[in-house]
């Protein structure tokens, strides 16, 4: 049965051709297709081109759950820019706005250039090549309703104002809120000083014009950023959510 | 015929029908992260089937990139080798480095509706020969003189991806 299941899996698209496995598990020891010459006929991959050897090698790799690779805490994955820590609090507006433990906060934004990872899932990736994710990342809430994560400032792009996307999912993965974070603006502040890295802020979108901000008037949007260039920056919000 | 160099593509197919842990393990994961991304493109929660989503839900394409996430570390624990494909002694042969991950078909409601592709794009391969519908393949090296040669058979979900014929 097992051997069975195996073959199933290893013949994919090809297991309505019982008569060619019955051929095949006859002898397991030369379970090799016998040359199939000019028999098929069809001079192609006919049913006998399903038929390969089984493998017969010691048994492995043992396989291990791992969670997605967004989660972690740094999410920087080697992009340059100004040293930001940002801490997410999540709380519960059905409750008091008691600190909300225990649920999913997903994080991301683009880099100093203005660039997300890479989307479409058109191109391959590589399995050396680490950083695919970069500036995406994941954390379970702590007892005080707390995500930390390490990334860098992030950089702005055409049409929008600084910001960081959140989602946060119940700890089942059912969505509770999608939102995003919006930056203070103006002297003194963390955009001003990093001053939209390379690209400066000629042609920036402020909060104001922000299509996702600009209904925000009271600034419940905005978070906390404080910091420097050089000693880097600490954002701190709170979200909260109906849970 | 000059030897040829090839790059073979392994599309391995992941559904219910799952039966090894690795598999299962992907198989539960892509969908836990399918769950749970296309929540992002789907707030009003109109939408149940992947397929809908990608015709409807701009952006949705992103989906194929955004789960790829919950693969990588299994693809990882294959430590280079691609599964399945043996060659006529039974031994796993093909290292590869990139892969490609896409979702078929997935339902937030139907989890037996899954089907993801894991395509693996192998390290490139000298073609010595073709002899019945087996190739006869070797590791490029810029050896010289003998060389260690692999014969492998084809079969489905087994393509060559490209193809170079040195000058």
């Amino acid at each position: 049965m097992e051997r069975k299941n195996f073959l199933k899996s290893l013949f994919v698209g090809a297991i309505s051709a019982p008569a060619v496995l019955a051929a095949c598990s006859e002898d397991e020891a030369a379970a090799v297709t016998p040359s199939t010459g000019t028999s098929t006929g069809t001079g192609g991959t006919g049913t006998s081109g399903s038929c390969t050897v089984a493998p017969t090698e010691t048994i492995g790799p043992f396989p291990t759950k791992v969670p997605a690779s967004y989660v972690r805490s740094d999410i920087t994955d080697g992009r340059t820019g100004y040293k930001m820590t940002a801490k997410i609090t999540i709380t519960n507006t059905s409750n008091s706005c008691a600190a909300l433990a225990g649920v999913l906060v997903d994080i991301w934004h683009c880099d100093a250039e203005g660039n997300y990872s890479e989307y479409g899932g058109t191109g391959m990736q590589s399995t050396n090549y680490t950083n695919v994710h970069f500036l995406r990342g994941r954390q379970t809430t702590d007892a005080n309703g707390l995500v930390t994560f390490t990334s860098i400032f992030p950089g702005w792009y055409s049409g929008r104002a600084t910001h960081i996307h959140v989602h946060i999912y119940a700890a089942n993965g059912t969505s509770l809120k999608v939102t995003q974070i919006a930056f203070p603006e103006g002297t003194g502040t963390a955009v001003a000083a990093v001053n939209g890295y390379s690209k400066g802020l000629s042609g920036y979108t402020y909060n104001k014009s922000d299509n996702v901000f600009s209904d925000d008037t009271a600034g419940a949007e905005i978070a906390t950023v404080t910091g420097s260039t050089t000693a880097g920056f600490e954002l701190v919000m709170n979200i909260g959510v109906a849970a | 015929m000059p030897d040829r160099i090839i790059t073979l593509c392994y599309r391995k197919i992941i559904d219910i029908s799952a039966t090894r842990p690795w598999e299962k393990l992907v198989f539960d994961d892509t969908y836990q992260e399918f769950w749970m991304q296309a929540q992002l493109y789907n707030q009003e929660r109109r939408f149940r089937s992947f397929g809908e989503l990608l015709q409807h839900a701009p952006g949705a394409e992103q989906l194929h990139f955004l789960v790829s996430a919950a693969a990588r570390g299994y693809l990882q624990q294959l430590n280079g080798v691609v599964p399945d494909i043996v060659n006529n002694l039974g031994k796993h042969f093909l290292t590869f480095s990139k892969f490609q991950f896409e979702i078929i078909n997935s339902d937030l409601l139907d989890k037996s509706r899954h089907q993801v592709a894991i395509n693996f794009y192998a390290d490139p391969l000298v073609w010595h020969e073709t002899i019945d519908n087996f190739l006869l393949v070797s590791a490029k090296t810029e050896a010289v003189g003998e060389v260690l040669t692999h014969l492998m058979q084809l079969q489905p979900y087994l393509s060559i991806y490209s193809l170079q014929t040195p000058e």
